[in-house]
């Protein structure tokens, strides 16, 4: 196929519309999307929402039961044998199960996917050396893998998805083996590889705090279908659907101290106070918000539980406030609030 | 005898174990008429007692040697039989192998000989020489067998001059033998599978 200008870009993974039943059960339902080429994408959603079955519809492990899928402008659902094979090729996945083989050392695994296209060993074995030091791991080229850590293996895995030319990298699940620290460390890596490569990178995961670190886009998957898809500040700011309100939750220290959770009541009663969740960004958050209320409105605002963090240089936070209920109060602090568009929510009410 | 057997039983078994493999439901390449056919003359052959066996192939045996007795008449039961069980074992050995490294294979776009040299056999070779260790010494225990049927080889000894003419010391030499070829067949096997291990 010929190249296209490169003043036109077109997307590196282009869905349309695909379905995957097994027998009775839809595993995925009518799903399209998007990914622009560089991007680093995160596909989250709950166990069993469909993710890994729709990883493993592009890297052709398994195939959709209908619609089309564009990788690098062609239609792969129509292609078969050497043309498709010809599109893996530009693919690389990694494993939540490294998967690395037990009985090659660690330049030999990398080397593997250059033996298959039928390289030559001393055509190789510089290549694989260079990626080898591109991932981190030099000193360890004659290691065998029961001899590494899992972020270690998780390296050599990388290292051997991307070693033959390869522009997109498939991301399946792989943080759920390792330790924070480490997929920390591994998300750094895949950060840097697609700055230094110009890889595409699509990251299957149930864990927000993974898309949070790295990723451009978002999708959400819920019981195979497409809920909710943005940029991920669009998505953290301003989550719509359920679902992705409930992945997001989880980033943060969303519970109640438990002594409040139990006396938390939905109706006010004389001398209660009012419980408030806070949901504040950017240009707010910067602003002193509790001392201008009470300075204001007079009122004794206690902040009963909060977090406030960064998605690289967007600040964003969440508090759990409480105050003295009182009609008019309530209504002059979220009137204030709402015009320095935080968004309030109102979680009962509780003892003093 | 046992070695010409065994050797049988590891050339012929792995192939014969891949074609089970491959076309296994699981497999590379399903297809059920190569499996249910294979399976089943294999587990029929696995069913019988050896020592029925050998009687029941012994029109087979005279037409491939001329002789039903003799070393190699007991031979050719005894590779078959060796053929038969390594079939098993390594079909085992081959569907123990993580599913992940098989996809890890496929989706380097790798064809279905190149992922079963390099990661399938590859991978299970410590397991296949187990194995095969495991097949030895059984088949030593089956030589055994063939010497009541004159067969020839340390059990027709045993049970002739032992057994037979009530030489107790002599039975006991005999087993003390065997005894100590297949503590050595173990030894190497194991030492090999370390060494394979890495």
């Amino acid at each position: 196929m010929a190249k296209k200008q490169s003043s036109i870009t077109f997307p590196v993974i282009d869905i349309r519309g695909i379905s995957k039943s097994i027998g009775d059960a839809a595993i995925l339902k009518d799903i399209s999307l998007s990914i622009q080429k560089g991007r680093i994408a995160g596909i989250i959603g709950k166990s069993g929402a469909g993710k890994t079955t729709l990883l493993r519809c592009l890297n052709s492990l398994d195939d959709p039961s209908s619609g089309k899928i564009h990788l690098f402008g062609e239609e792969v659902t129509a292609l078969s044998g050497e043309k498709r094979q010809g599109i893996q090729k530009r693919i690389g996945t990694i494993f939540q199960q490294f998967n690395l083989l037990s009985r090659r050392t660690v330049l030999e695994n990398i080397a593997l996917p250059l033996e298959i296209r039928g390289l030559s060993s001393g055509e190789y074995i510089q290549r694989a050396r260079d990626i080898l030091d591109l991932v981190g791991l030099s000193h360890k080229e004659n290691a065998y893998p029961r001899e590494l850590s899992g972020g270690q293996c998780q390296r050599v895995a990388i290292a051997r998805a991307i070693v033959a030319d390869v522009s997109l990298l498939l991301c399946d699940e792989f943080t759920s083996a390792l330790d924070p620290e480490t997929t920390l460390e591994i998300l750094e890596l895949l950060s840097d590889l697609r700055q230094k490569l110009g890889l595409t990178i699509v990251l299957i995961t149930h864990d927000m705090n993974v898309v949070r670190e790295i990723c451009d886009d978002v999708f959400v998957l819920d019981q195979g279908e497409l809920v909710e898809a943005g940029t991920i500040d669009a998505i953290l700011l301003r989550p719509q659907h359920e679902t992705t309100k409930t992945l997001i939750g989880s980033l943060f220290q969303q519970d109640l101290p438990h002594r409040y959770q139990a006396g938390l009541k939905q109706e006010p009663f004389p001398s209660s106070h009012v419980l408030l969740k806070l949901i504040f960004a950017d240009t707010v958050a910067r602003e002193p918000l509790i001392a201008s209320l009470v300075e204001k409105f007079h009122v004794p605002i206690n902040i009963i539980a909060g977090h406030l963090d960064h998605i690289r240089e967007i600040a964003f936070g969440r508090l759990i406030v409480s105050l003295p209920y009182e009609g008019k109060n309530l209504k002059n602090v979220q009137e204030f609030l709402l015009a320095r568009q935080v968004l309030v929510e109102l979680l009962g009410y509780v003892h003093a | 005898m046992v070695v010409v057997a065994s050797s049988l039983g590891f050339i012929c078994g792995i192939p014969l174990a891949l074609l089970l493999w491959v076309s296994s439901p699981h497999g590379l390449k399903p297809c059920a008429l190569v499996y249910r056919v294979l399976s089943f003359l294999i587990n029929t052959g696995r069913s019988i007692p050896y020592i029925i066996f050998m009687v029941l192939l012994i029109p087979v045996t005279r037409f491939l040697v001329g002789s039903s007795i003799g070393t190699l008449g007991a031979t050719v039961p005894l590779s078959l039989a060796a053929i038969l069980l390594y079939t098993r074992f390594a079909e085992e050995s081959f569907s123990g192998i993580s599913k992940g490294m098989i996809e890890a294979g496929k989706v380097m776009a790798a064809t279905r000989m190149q992922i079963i040299r390099k990661i399938v056999l590859s991978e299970a070779m410590p397991q296949l020489m187990a194995h095969l260790t495991t097949l030895t010494v059984m088949l030593v225990g089956f030589s055994a067998m063939a010497g009541a049927v004159g067969g020839g080889g340390l059990g027709d000894l045993a049970i002739r001059y032992g057994y037979q003419r009530y030489d107790i010391v002599f039975l006991s030499i005999i087993v003390v033998i065997l005894v100590v070829l297949v503590q050595s067949v173990q030894m190497t096997g194991d030492w090999l599978v370390q060494r394979l291990r890495k």
